[in-house]
């Protein structure tokens, strides 16, 4: 079993079949509660920054965990761990330069949404 | 397997009544090109256009690009399971259309894909470049899906390649090249002194826009196999990765990957290249330690001294690219690892997402993060408004009078990381 945790709405629309933890949120904020699923024991199935489009392009995010609890996941605390991390320092930085194009959000949903659920296409 | 690679050199492309080559110059039929793309229903126009190194020429956004080759002999044809029916290729004759590329151009999603520019500062960082391109800018009916359009976009580039390859099919090349690989156990017995290298082919397979297909089938759906270096060389190996423009592997550079090619020119001589492993870059942690273990094993399985691994993308495959190393090497096999960095505009940040001490021998193609000012051009081939919105652009970018201040992940294969390119870094 599997939780999604996301802020795109393409996920919503479409995964009727998996509990989804949708967040009205930035990029950064579904890190942050993926994190803290990991801390009630959840495990990271999927990685955190999936796909080429750099964090400070996109703004959505999907990440899939465990529905299950156990004990906590070093290793799952040490990948998000570091996602976080490094967005936070790319995201601040980039931010200045990068200004995002509205147009694109239904591209990125698109591509957010087929790197975690292509795989089942 | 042994394949024989017939180079023939071509000067010049150009426009004209009859698609041939005659006296190293290239002529292709505009209408039948155009023809043969309309063929998909889900491809309302292609504009045919052709730049030559030189030109004041800037292409974008790029898809593909692809060389034209013709199997002259031997088992299978062009790009096998996606335009010709599954068979196995890498032996024979292969006729190839050296100094020639077919260039897809397409806005399959509002961002990402990458430049050519056919001369400037933005030259020096792509090798199409130096290449007599055959550009196709592909637009798609309205409503087709990025899933379609990619697919369109992709076999329409190959399929050109394939007509403009069929010309040089009963031409006597001006170079020919020998490849062979043994089987296994003639391969270790020819060379006993000389240590066993591998090379383990890291390819891109995430999803949409970042995929990868062996003999037609798409990569993440594989677990990792070995091939014979000449199946790589003879198109079993097609890009429809459209993301990273500087460090994505296109169809051109698999069928021209510089690793084998060296690996070759040092078979024999002071190592015994004996295959290619392929692997996969997934999103599901747990296809990454299966891939990776599969890797390790098939390593130690050939019985290998080294492996050279190369990964294609930045981010989330540095994390296949270290558990693949880490993997390999905790067998007592040494690895070498190519890689690019995105190590911020003054190279002062940390280079890769993910890092270990066993990765102690590391080729990079250079920084992408790296800032190039291109100039303006007389002409543009494709469409220049996505500049602000493709990876390494930014917001005014693109200047009122057409040049570009970016990063060099604009550039397609600016990074390359099979090495693909002129940039690389030297220890102090």
């Amino acid at each position: 079993m599997k939780i999604v945790v996301t802020n795109n709405p393409l996920v919503s629309l479409k995964i009727s079949d998996t509990e989804i933890d949708f967040r009205n949120t930035d990029l950064l904020g579904v890190l942050k509660c993926v994190r803290d699923r990991i801390h009630l024991g959840h495990k990271l199935l999927t990685h955190p920054l999936a796909g080429s489009i750099k964090p400070w392009e996109t703004p959505y995010r999907t990440v899939l965990l465990t529905a299950e609890k156990s004990g906590l996941d070093e290793d799952s605390l040490s990948v998000i761990e570091y996602c976080i991390e490094m967005c936070n320092k790319t995201i601040v930085s980039k931010a200045f330069y990068y200004k995002r194009d509205e147009k694109n959000l239904s591209d990125f949903q698109l591509i957010d949404f087929d790197l975690i659920f292509g795989r089942f296409s | 397997m042994k394949l024989e690679l017939g180079k023939i050199n071509i000067k010049s492309v150009r426009l004209g009544n009859k698609t041939e080559v005659k006296e190293g110059i290239l002529t292709i039929n505009e209408d039948c090109i155009k023809n043969l793309v309309l063929e998909d229903e889900r491809i309302k126009s292609v504009k045919v256009e052709i730049a030559t190194p030189g030109d004041k020429t800037r292409i974008t956004p790029v898809k593909d690009v692809i060389e034209p080759r013709v199997k002259v002999s031997g088992a299978g044809g062009m790009f096998p399971g996606v335009r010709t029916k599954i068979d196995l290729v890498g032996s024979g004759r292969t006729n190839v259309l050296s100094g020639v590329a077919v260039v897809t151009c397409g806005k399959i999603v509002g961002f990402q894909e990458g430049i050519i520019d056919m001369s400037g500062p933005g030259a020096d960082f792509t090798p199409f470049s130096q290449t007599c391109n055959v550009c196709l800018v592909i637009e798609p009916f309205d409503g087709l899906t990025p899933y379609d359009y990619e697919e369109a976009a992709r076999n329409a580039g190959l399929r050109i390649a394939e007509y403009i390859g069929d010309t040089g099919k009963d031409i006597e090349p001006d170079i020919l090249e020998v490849y062979e690989t043994k089987p296994l156990l003639e391969a270790i017995a020819e060379y006993p002194d000389l240590p066993k290298v591998g090379y383990v082919y890291m390819l891109q397979t995430q999803g949409l826009l970042h995929d990868t297909y062996v003999y037609g089938v798409d990569a993440k759906k594989m677990v990792p196999t070995i091939l014979y270096p000449t199946e790589v060389m003879d198109g079993a190996i097609i890009s429809g990765n459209c993301v990273s423009a500087c460090d994505k592997n296109t169809t051109y550079h698999h069928q021209n990957n510089p690793i084998i090619h060296d690996l070759y020119e040092r078979h024999g001589k002071d190592l015994n290249f004996l295959g290619v492993i392929i692997t996969n870059e997934t999103v599901y942690l747990a296809d990454k330690e299966r891939s990776s273990m599969w890797t390790a094993k098939l390593c130690k399985y050939l019985g290998l001294d080294a492996a050279i691994i190369s990964q294609e993308g930045f981010g989330n495959p540095d994390t296949d690219l270290i558990m693949n190393c880490k993997k390999i090497e905790a067998l007592g096999i040494k690895t070498v690892i190519v890689t690019d960095e995105y190590a911020g505009r003054d190279g002062k940040s940390q280079s890769l997402a993910d890092a270990d001490k066993a990765a102690d021998a590391v080729v990079t193609g250079g920084n992408a993060n790296e800032v190039i000012l291109l100039p303006p051009m007389d002409k543009i081939i494709g469409i220049l408004k996505y500049t602000d919105k493709i990876a390494g652009g930014f917001d005014g970018s693109l200047r009122p009078d057409g040049s570009i201040e970016a990063e060099i992940q604009v550039i397609t294969g600016s990074t390359n990381e099979l090495g693909f390119n002129k940039m690389t870094a030297v220890g102090m």
